[in-house]
């Protein structure tokens, strides 16, 4: 049976691997190529985290590599849609629509055995690619330091995206969603059209329940300059003043009697102004970068409980066909 | 339990509120060839489908040589559906390589036995490419590398030009006389049937209307041929018509009516007259 | 028999695809007013043949003539009706709705004329065609070709996937009303036994090449070991693929 899936699926799997080695190879060659620019440039104290550099020399390399970087990290993100919709929808709607399924349910191989073998032997290497595809990007990413995306915060969607488990736990998802459309279904063009639209709301929904997932942590700071950064670019939840009691100061008033204050004065001394207005700290409930990988992990959970869901929901489908 | 090749009892098949199948009993003898013929929708495919074990009945009771047949593709069975489903992007040689995968019992020999009988199937070929007839030939190895006992067909013959159509019963034939399998076939090619056939079981609106030995069911009908005035007034017509000139009838049983000539059906008057009378009803219930 | 009256006239016809030659050295006549069975194997040629009568497919090579005029492909000769295995009728339409198409797409249309066949079939005028049977569907699908008036009836295996008595009715009301107006019809079918009693001219096509032409009672005469139509078919059918 794992032969017959193979056999099925092996123009998927040259597809894959060849977009797989084409994309690699350009990815490296890209890097390679910055890395020349980096040397050229004498920007390597520019990479370390945190560091400062020569702005004009920096602004010139941003300027080429920054949004492709982006880009790079955009295709990261795109994969698990591609793979849900060109692999995951067809797998079972293709043989529905063909009628082939009416061969295999007439021989010996059960229904569940069939049902698992496929999602088994065509999903694998669809991870796998992915899996290789964002190390590879990742390293190039790193190579930038903080001249590239990465100085952002980790917790910015891109970034956060494309790392870690999630790509994979995204592409399972994706790929179980679509197999359960097609088993569902049974047509090849609404299994896709379902996959990417449920897809979409999914990763928007749970995108935005992210923050909530860890308990995030005050930082209380007695500096009330609103341009501080916090240290450590963490993942900032919510953030505002705290009273002199430790209560959050929900009243947007204080503030805006600083605002107008500016305005009829031209300026002002905002963290005076503040104080006088009995805002006493800075608050800023974060989740810390240390914490990345937990977040990582409790999402990808998410979808990976969803997609043991699609598996057994394609079962059913593909079971009840009677 | 009678450990027929394949027997049902009181089988009944819906689908929400239609009735595909109402109370179905027979009983199919070793090593017979029946013709399953009915109108369309009258249930035959899901009566196929049922006996293989690729659907359950709602009600009653299949069993295949003594063990009950329930929603599993029953090991002893083989089916081939209408549409003769095959892996077009796979070669002949992959195909039959497919078939020893999914099957716990398989035969390379068998099923290569039919691949080279008439003129054989190139084996390197793609399966979509092939003729209809050689498409069928494919699809019956796979049926027969699984070495069944029983052999159900839905519809083999269609879209087969006379040649290949010819061929493939005799692939089945040689099948029967080889190994004593019992086959279970739907056609609406009834000459064809009749050539093949020794038993038959005729649907209709999903019951059972006769079923039986062939000869011994056309020995029990009388076509009658009379006078348009004349009056049929015998039980047992199963239907009749009328021109300006005759009158003429397909009756069930012994009495020929007075003034009637009869005569032994074939087996294509035969089912032609349930047929008809089934189109009656129909029609009047309209 | 002027070439106005002659239903199709074929010369050394042929038509070659990427793959082959599907139809070579065709010559052949066919009758008017006759109703001529087209038989051969799959792939000897008979929907090339068709197609090119009906001026779907255009000829690689010789000519052919229908009434007169040779087959455009700007749209069927109005003598001409065409009815596929796949009966196209679109299933959303209702009846009604199916026989205004015919209307509008074919002067010369005989509305009464094509109601009244479906009267006879005992189709429903406000049924939608899709959730007719496949009998009922030919029926009206034989409606949308005579209500036309043609000539010419071309009819690609219309029997295929209907059961034993839906076949009969719909021969039987073929039959009659062409045989009724003198209609010409050229009709391909894989089952012989039934068109024994109705075609009265044969053609065998076989590897692209016309093998037999003729009145069936000609043919018969001519080969005395064949007591049947499709016996003598099969016969010539069988030797053409030994070959």
């Amino acid at each position: 049976m794992t032969w017959i899936v193979w056999r099925q699926q092996r123009p998927v799997f040259i597809t894959l691997v060849a977009g797989l080695v084409v994309s690699v190879a350009a990815v490296l060659l890209l890097r390679a190529g910055m890395v020349a620019d980096l040397q050229a440039g004498d920007l390597a104290g520019c990479l370390p985290f945190g560091s400062e550099c020569g702005i004009r020399a920096a602004d010139g390399f941003q300027d080429t590599w920054f949004d492709r970087l982006r880009l790079a990290q955009g295709t990261v993100l795109a994969a698990p849609v591609l793979i849900g919709v060109f692999i995951g929808a067809p797998l079972f709607a293709r043989e529905f629509e063909q009628g082939t399924h009416a061969l295999a349910f007439t021989q010996s191989v059960g229904r569940t055995r069939w049902t698992v073998t496929k999602f088994l032997v065509a999903g694998l290497p669809a991870l796998v690619v992915v899996g290789v595809y964002q190390l590879v990007v990742h390293s190039w990413l790193e190579a930038a330091g903080e001249l590239g995306p990465l100085s952002a915060s980790t917790f910015y969607f891109t970034s956060f995206d494309a790392q870690g488990v999630s790509p994979l736990a995204y592409t399972l998802f994706a790929y179980t969603l679509g197999m359960a459309a097609g088993a569902l279904f049974k047509r090849t063009l609404v299994a896709m059209t379902v996959t990417l639209g449920l897809f979409i709301a999914a990763r928007v929904l749970i995108g935005d329940v992210r923050e909530s997932l860890v308990t995030p942590t005050r930082l209380i700071t007695n500096d009330l300059d609103v341009n501080a950064v916090v240290p450590g670019r963490p993942l900032v939840v919510d953030a505002g003043f705290l009273d002199s009691g430790g209560a959050v100061v929900a009243d947007p008033t204080p503030m805006m009697n600083c605002t107008d204050r500016a305005d009829a004065q031209g300026g002002v001394d905002w963290s005076a102004c503040f104080r006088e207005n009995g805002l006493a700290q800075r608050y800023a409930d974060i989740v810390p970068a240390g914490q990345a990988t937990t977040l990582h992990l409790l999402e990808g959970s998410i979808f990976a409980g969803l997609a043991v869901l699609f598996v057994l929901g394609s079962t059913w489908a593909v079971r009840r066909q009677v | 339990m009678n450990a027929g090749p394949v027997r049902a009892e009181h089988v009944a098949k819906h689908f929400g509120r239609t009735k595909a199948l109402d109370g179905c009993s027979f009983s199919l003898p070793e090593g017979s060839v029946t013709g399953l013929v009915g109108p369309n929708g009258a249930g035959k495919s899901t009566l196929l489908s049922l006996i293989a074990g690729l659907a359950k009945p709602t009600s009653g009771e299949i069993t295949v040589h003594g063990t009950a047949v329930r929603g599993r593709m029953h090991p002893d069975v083989a089916l081939l559906t209408q549409k003769r489903p095959l892996y077009d992007q796979f070669t002949v040689r992959e195909m039959m390589r497919a078939g020893a995968a999914m099957n716990d019992r398989w035969s390379d020999e068998r099923a290569n036995e039919v691949l080279d009988l008439l003129a054989g199937v190139d084996e390197d070929a793609k399966v979509g490419t092939l003729s209809a007839g050689a498409r069928t030939q494919v699809a019956i190895a796979v049926a027969l590398g699984r070495l069944p006992k029983v052999l159900l067909l839905d519809e083999p013959l269609s879209d087969l030009d006379p040649l290949a159509r010819d061929e493939t019963l005799r692939i089945v034939m040689t099948e029967v006389a080889e190994r004593g399998t019992t086959v279970l076939l739907s056609s609406h090619l009834l000459t064809d049937l009749g050539d093949v056939c020794d038993h038959l079981l005729l649907l209709d609106e999903g019951r059972v209307q006769v079923s039986g030995d062939i000869e011994e069911i056309l020995d029990e009908h009388h076509v009658v041929v009379g006078p348009a005035e004349l009056e049929l007034g015998v039980d047992g017509v199963v239907d009749s018509s009328r021109t300006a000139r005759q009158a003429t009838a397909l009756v069930r049983g012994g009495t020929v009516p007075e003034g009637f000539q009869a005569a032994r059906p074939d087996l294509e008057a035969l089912v032609m007259g349930y047929l008809r009378a089934s189109r009656t009803r129909r029609l009047a219930r309209r | 028999m002027s070439q106005r009256e002659q239903p199709v006239l074929a010369e050394r016809l042929g038509k070659k695809y990427s793959r082959g030659w599907a139809l070579r050295d065709c010559t052949l006549e066919i009758p008017a007013g006759r109703i001529v069975a087209l038989v051969g194997p799959n792939g000897a040629g008979k929907s090339t043949l068709m197609g090119m009568t009906t001026g779907l497919l255009r000829p690689t090579e010789g000519r052919i003539s229908v009434f007169g005029d040779a087959p455009t492909g700007r749209g069927m000769h109005p003598a001409v009706a065409f009815l596929t295995q796949a009966k196209p009728l679109y299933p959303q339409f209702t009846v009604t709705e199916t026989l205004r198409y015919g209307r509008n797409a074919n002067p010369g249309w005989d509305q009464a004329y094509a109601e009244e066949l479906v009267e006879k079939a005992r189709v429903p005028f406000a049924a939608k065609v899709g959730t007719l049977s496949g009998g009922q569907r030919t029926r009206v699908a034989l409606a949308l070709a005579l209500g036309k008036r043609p000539r010419l009836l071309v009819l690609d295996e219309p029997l295929a996937d209907l059961d034993p008595l839906a076949r009969e009715t719909v021969l039987t009301t073929l039959v009659r009303e062409c045989r009724a107006q003198g209609i010409t019809v050229l009709l391909s079918s894989h089952v012989l036994a039934e068109l024994e009693d109705v075609c009265d001219h044969l053609v065998l096509l076989a590897g692209g090449r016309v093998r037999l032409a003729g009145d069936v009672s000609d043919l018969l005469r001519a080969h005395a070991d064949h007591r049947t139509l499709s016996g003598l078919a099969l016969a010539h059918m069988r030797v053409e693929v030994a070959a």
